[in-house]
């Protein structure tokens, strides 16, 4: 009994985590990123929504020198779209406009769309470098000290 | 010397109000109770009435100005001033406005009888008993919306200079780069003394167009000698912070024994039902130069007005967030073009507003509660800015003193921008005749944006009850069905079927100006922005 009970509270604590990543009640299909595939990024935010249906963070992908961020031909910073759950409850991990202004560095996992444009959802904890500190070259949020982190456990694995 | 300055805005007032009659949707002005023209924050006295004033135009062709204007042909002759009353256009403060601080100032007297075309409204008259800041020195305002059609309404068009001004070798209609302007921008003649308001309708906003045989060279001018004094545009109080106000008002009430826990059976009833439209406030912006309004604001805002006048005036580019069914924002709520009807609910720990044009506009206010002030602003939920705010409030007696925070920053067309740091302190009170009859409420609105506004600035409108809820229109809720698209950067009305490339706009990020930005702002000079990425330090 007491093992079925344990067992029914860690399957609601995995399902609270999961509502606090993406919502189950979203106002949109999730199928249109693809589970199977994780990417990580470093990024400079360019700009919050705090949408009531999803928060979502633009970001300029860093370089892996963490200098400066990745461009396109025509030199224009390449930007990204981590989508998670609504801002009010984005902001109970402490995630909002406020607490990310422009400029902010910080690294996300995501699960990125199927057909390759790039936003993606978020997937598991965010982290928040210190302000005008982006981590080494090749190194994330997670590993600069004094960072922040936004929701549970370590920043996940990319696949590929 | 307080009170003297004190005594003479009453006195003033009292002139003003014996002389007038009633305004398009109240009965009469009402003057500040004795109680509440005492109070340390609410029910000071106007120093002007925008109804007393004529539009600045220009208008016509079509465009019949504003309420209170005259509607379409030229101003009317006009009746003497009014004793004391300072010349039309006359800028700065009346004499005896000059109050110390914590004193409100003295009303100053109307720009110039009206003329033609404002009939005197029946019933006209001052009830006593009401409460609140009134509007002083009301004239009948002509009534009637935007669109009345008539004659020219300004001094100069097509090219010509008006009589006895000397136009500036470049300005708004002729300039390729306003940012480069920027010295002209306290010139009225820069804008052709022009309204903001008026700016968008050189076009043909509204009616015919005004701007001439050889656009934009040849827009219209308007009355250069007509303008609103700045001290009816900002706020008589000494706060500096809406908190301030608030918790001056609430110490205010709590000496009197309140605040006043209100139940079922004391609650102010007689509030809910519905309401007419707003009563005309200077917010409209038909009745001000460019550079007074201008005067309320930082640099930034500053910039970002002119830029919309520009855009809307020269470049005839209008991004009005409703036609793309973008967010009205927050301040809209204070312009009468926004909001029809007012449904109005009352409950002792809730009391709700809602109106709306093309947007809803739901007031909620949360009575005996109060906000959390740990974060960048005060709030009362989630750390997530909300497009109308969040509000807290607590009754007087009968009156209901209100705090405004948490609003997400945007922009009100013809008007100017306001932040995400702006908050509001708003009062409500009872407007009642002589009998004690209720007649509506009375809105006094101050409002501090450190961001936007030099200091702080206050709207006083008033709303007629019309009937209760089991009498006419329901309220109406709005979901708005977009028709028109922005097509390479220009509002365009699209049929079914029809294709066009789609472009994402940074919502949170004025995206009327990145369309002004990309499209018709290719060769100025714009203000070069702090670079976000480089983060070259780090290279070691």
């Amino acid at each position: 009994m007491s093992r079925l009970a344990g067992g029914v509270t860690f399957a609601a604590a995995l399902a609270m985590m999961a509502w606090l990543a993406v919502p189950v009640s979203a106002h949109h299909s999730f199928s249109m990123y693809d589970d199977k595939k994780i990417k990580v990024f470093t990024g400079v935010v360019t700009r919050v929504n705090p949408d009531v249906n999803h928060l979502q963070i633009f970001f300029a992908v860093m370089n892996e020198e963490r200098t400066n961020v990745v461009r396109d031909a025509k030199n224009q910073p390449v930007i990204w779209a981590v989508e998670m759950a609504g801002s009010a409850q984005a902001a109970q991990q402490g995630i909002s406009v406020n607490s990310f202004p422009p400029k902010t560095v910080f690294s996300v996992a995501l699960k990125p769309l199927r057909d390759g444009q790039p936003a993606g959802s978020r997937e598991g904890a965010l982290f928040k470098c210190p302000a005008n500190t982006p981590p080494k070259a090749g190194k994330h949020c997670d590993s600069v000290e004094g960072n922040q982190v936004f929701g549970n456990g370590p920043l996940p694995t990319p696949t590929s | 010397m307080k009170s003297r300055a004190w005594l003479a805005g009453v006195v003033g007032t009292l002139a003003i109000v014996g002389t007038t009659v009633a305004t398009q949707n109240q009965p009469g002005p009402n003057q500040p109770a004795a109680g509440a023209a005492k109070s340390v924050g609410r029910g000071w006295p106007l120093a002007a009435d925008p109804r007393n004033f004529q539009a600045v135009g220009p208008s016509g062709g079509g465009f019949g100005g504003f309420p209170g204007g005259a509607p379409g042909g030229p101003a009317g002759p006009g009746g003497p001033a009014a004793p004391g009353a300072p010349a039309a256009g006359a800028r700065g403060a009346a004499p005896g406005t000059a109050a110390p601080a914590g004193a409100p100032a003295a009303p100053v007297a109307p720009q110039a009888a009206r003329g033609a075309g404002a009939p005197e409204a029946p019933g006209a008259g001052a009830p006593a008993g009401g409460r609140g800041a009134a509007p002083a020195g009301a004239q009948a305002g002509a009534p009637g919306g935007r669109r009345g059609g008539g004659a020219f309404n300004g001094t100069a068009r097509n090219g010509a200079t008006p009589p006895g001004i000397e136009a500036l070798k470049v300005d708004l209609y002729t300039s390729k780069d306003f940012y480069k302007d920027k010295a002209l921008w306290t010139d009225k003649r820069y804008f052709r003394c022009n309204s903001s308001a008026a700016a968008e309708n050189q076009w043909g906003n509204g009616g015919g167009a005004l701007i001439g045989d050889n656009p934009p060279a040849t827009a219209a001018w308007g009355y250069c000698d007509r303008d609103m004094p700045r001290e009816a545009l900002v706020s008589p109080y000494p706060f500096k912070t809406a908190q301030a106000h608030y918790e001056a008002l609430m110490a205010e009430t709590k000496a009197k024994g309140g605040p006043t826990q209100h139940t079922y059976a004391t609650v102010p009833g007689e509030w809910t039902g519905r309401y007419g439209g707003s009563s005309e406030t200077w917010f409209y912006m038909g009745k001000l130069q460019i550079p007074t309004v201008l005067s309320l604001l930082t640099p930034e805002y500053q910039k970002r007005f002119v830029q919309e006048i520009y855009h809307q005036g020269n470049s005839n580019v209008a991004h009005w967030p409703s036609q793309y069914c973008w967010p009205e924002g927050f301040m809209r709520r204070f312009h009468q073009a926004a909001v029809r009807d007012h449904h109005v609910m009352v409950t002792p720990q809730l009391v709700q507003i809602m109106a709306g044009v093309a947007d809803n506009f739901v007031t909620n206010i949360y009575v005996g509660r109060q906000f959390n002030t740990s974060g960048a602003v005060p709030r009362l939920g989630a750390d997530v800015p909300r497009w109308y705010g969040e509000t807290i409030g607590f009754w007087d007696g009968d009156a209901l003193i209100t705090w405004s925070s948490n609003i997400q920053g945007w922009m009100t067309h013809s008007a100017f921008e306001h932040s995400s740091k702006l908050q509001t302190v708003e009062i409500y009170t009872p407007n009642r005749d002589a009998s004690g009859r209720f007649l509506g409420l009375n809105h006094e609105a101050i409002f501090y944006d450190p961001e936007a506004l030099v200091e702080p600035t206050r709207i006083v409108r008033t709303f007629t009850k019309q009937s209760n809820p089991d009498q006419g229109d329901p309220y109406m809720f709005i979901e708005c069905v977009q028709t028109i698209y922005p097509v390479n950067g220009k509002a365009t009305p699209l049929a079914p079927g029809a294709t066009f490339q789609y472009e994402v706009l940074d919502m949170y990020g004025r995206p009327w100006a990145q369309m002004w930005e990309k499209y018709n702002e290719k060769d100025m000079e714009k203000p070069v922005n702090e670079d976000l990425f480089d983060f070259s330090s780090n290279k070691k």
